[in-house]
């Protein structure tokens, strides 16, 4: 197939390699042509805008930080919209408000562009060895022209809704993975200040009812005291204030999810964005007098 | 003095009226043409468009719901800055995002128009009273041309700092009455579900360090069960949102902040955003209460 790719960033270059080993051409851009040298170097063909990529592809990916940089990309100038073809499609990887992806894909209707909302978990270990989680949200008629490229990006597909469900779908991800981060870097601050080894207090709860991946990895990362990402805090911080936006916006209450952005608000203000969201246990030793750092 | 005023709701309309009282000369223009009923036999003259006021007025005062709004009255087609000659003041009284209060200033001040942010504390009632707490950001110069204006509305009237320092002190503000009549609200929740009488216990408790107006005000209004506003609880949920933004960029941690503002949203999510702030009480007593 005929595919763009936006965004060679962590998660977009091994996803985009992976399309490229699967057999389909691939037109790039990016914003420092520099991120893109190995995807051309593997055949990728160089191009010099977005609206240039998109001509020469029937479905473009994107995979970019925030909400107004997808829709600079779609809408901006030199962009996608200016060059997708009627019929073509916009998928788009990022995490971003469900409401600008619901905005974007009633921007790209009027033209006869489909977009689907694609967010992605799983990190760039998850990108990297094709086991992403991928929920989406658009038209369930595009599913068999997306099948080919999400198989070869990931193992759990899920068309979770019409377009902005896949953005909720990973807020709620969002949520409950940070959430149980801070919950494991509270029970390490309650273990050690108790004068418990916390390593064994994690292998005792890895198999029982409070197992969980977050306690397996990230846990691992805390009973480490080893903070270098995986993933950066800012990025999770980032998607807490899109999530407590839409949050407002509905008039839901998240009480849990409230308390965890202010324990990220402070690792942010701590300096310490760019560790590993692990480092939240850092916040709590700094609230109690044990700061390390 | 020649004043533009719009924005003519709950609050602006009296506000509005006082500077006319005063012998001010007003121009008005309003998003609905209904709201300038209240000055037709006044001394008060009627425009097209916010740049017609502008064009007409030596200081305009704004007095809107959010940022948007302001930026649509500021900068939208025939706005206050298509109409505005250098030297004019325009003066935001709206509670808004201290940074989108220092973005339109600068922006203003690119045509040579002053720009004040002036957010009021005190409700309907203090504007009717002309007892609003009045905190403003900008040039002292400015400030000190449009504080005989804001005199007329207000008692306390005092510059906290540059361009957003009234939006921030205005924050700091929703952060203590938000949090406060939430506090009010679970001390009585927490009397009233132990069996005791929580009017006796605000009794009690006015006389002593819990003191605050808010427990003798809105105390009694949750007492009396009137849960008419007053402000708003959408209001105070919008205000709530913006200090919540601004920590999210400052890296800033507000933990009762943001526990209010979650109760700020189901108070709103369950279909009382109408009522008064106050009906924080009637959800704490339907969440503890069987079904």
């Amino acid at each position: 197939m005929q595919l763009g790719f936006i965004g060679c960033g962590a998660m977009g270059r091994p996803m985009a390699e992976h399309l490229l080993r699967a057999g389909h051409a691939l037109s790039v851009w990016s914003r420092r042509p520099e991120s893109a040298a190995a995807l051309i170097e593997q055949g990728a063909r160089w191009c010099a805008s977005p609206a240039d990529v998109a001509r020469h592809a029937e479905i473009v990916c994107t995979n970019v930080t925030g909400s107004g940089d997808v829709e600079g990309l779609a809408f901006g100038p030199q962009g996608l919209a200016a060059g997708l073809a009627p019929g073509s499609l916009h998928v788009d990887f990022s995490t971003t408000a469900p409401s600008a992806a619901r905005r974007i894909a009633a921007r790209y209707a009027a033209t006869g562009i489909d977009f689907v909302d694609a967010p992605v978990s799983g990190g760039s270990g998850g990108a990297q060895s094709a086991a992403l989680a991928i929920m989406w949200g658009g038209k369930s008629a595009l599913a068999v022209r997306l099948q080919p490229i999400f198989a070869v990006l990931g193992k759990t597909i899920v068309h979770v809704g019409e377009a902005g469900a896949g953005q909720v779908a990973k807020a709620c991800n969002q949520m409950v993975m940070v959430a149980a981060i801070e919950a494991a870097a509270e029970a390490a601050r309650l273990a050690t200040a108790a004068g418990v080894d916390f390593a064994k207090v994690r292998a005792a709860m890895l198999h029982g009812s409070a197992g969980s991946r977050v306690l397996e990895i990230f846990g691992g990362r805390i009973v480490a005291h080893e903070f270098a990402p995986g993933v950066e805090a800012r990025l999770h911080h980032k998607d807490y204030a899109l999530l407590m936006d839409e949050a407002t916006r509905i008039g839901a209450a998240l009480p849990v999810s409230a308390a965890v952005a202010q324990q990220l608000n402070s690792l942010m203000g701590r300096g310490w964005g760019t560790d590993d969201t692990s480092a939240l246990l850092r916040v709590l030793e700094a609230g109690t007098g044990t700061d390390q750092a | 003095m020649k004043v533009g005023f719009i924005g003519l709701g709950l609050m602006g309309r009296p506000m509005a009226l006082h500077l006319e009282k005063a012998g001010h000369e007003l121009h008005l223009w309003a998003r609905r043409p209904e709201s300038l009923a209240p000055f037709a036999k006044v001394n008060a003259k009627t425009h097209a468009s916010p740049s017609e006021v502008a064009a007409h007025a030596e200081v305009v005062i704004v007095m809107v719901a959010d940022a948007p709004d302001v930026e649509a009255v500021c900068f939208g087609v025939d706005g206050l800055a298509a109409g505005g000659k250098p030297g004019l003041i325009v003066v935001d009284m709206s509670t808004i995002n201290p940074n989108a209060a220092r973005s339109i200033g600068r922006r203003l001040a690119e045509k040579g128009i002053d720009f004040v942010d002036a957010p009021v504390s005190g409700g309907e009632t203090g504007a009717i009273n002309a007892a609003l707490t009045v905190m403003a950001g900008g040039k002292a110069a400015a400030f000190a041309k449009v504080k005989p204006l804001l005199e007329k509305m207000g008692k306390a009237v005092t510059l906290i700092g540059d361009s957003g320092a009234g939006q921030v002190a205005k924050a700091c503000n929703q952060i203590l009455t938000g949090v406060g009549v939430l506090a009010v609200a679970e001390a009585f929740n927490f009397a009233a579900k132990s069996g005791v009488d929580p009017a006796k216990v605000r009794e009690a408790l006015l006389g002593g360090f819990a003191y605050s107006k808010i427990l003798e005000n809105h105390g009694q209004r949750m007492l009396d069960r009137n849960f008419k506003p007053g402000f708003k609880a959408w209001m105070h949920q919008k205000d709530l949102r913006i200090i919540m933004e601004e920590a999210h960029r400052l890296g800033l941690m507000l933990p009762s902040a943001a526990a209010t503002a979650q109760v700020f949203n189901a108070i709103v999510g369950s279909g009382m955003g109408e009522n008064d702030s106050i009906s924080a009480l009637m959800l704490l007593e339907k969440m503890s209460t069987p079904e």
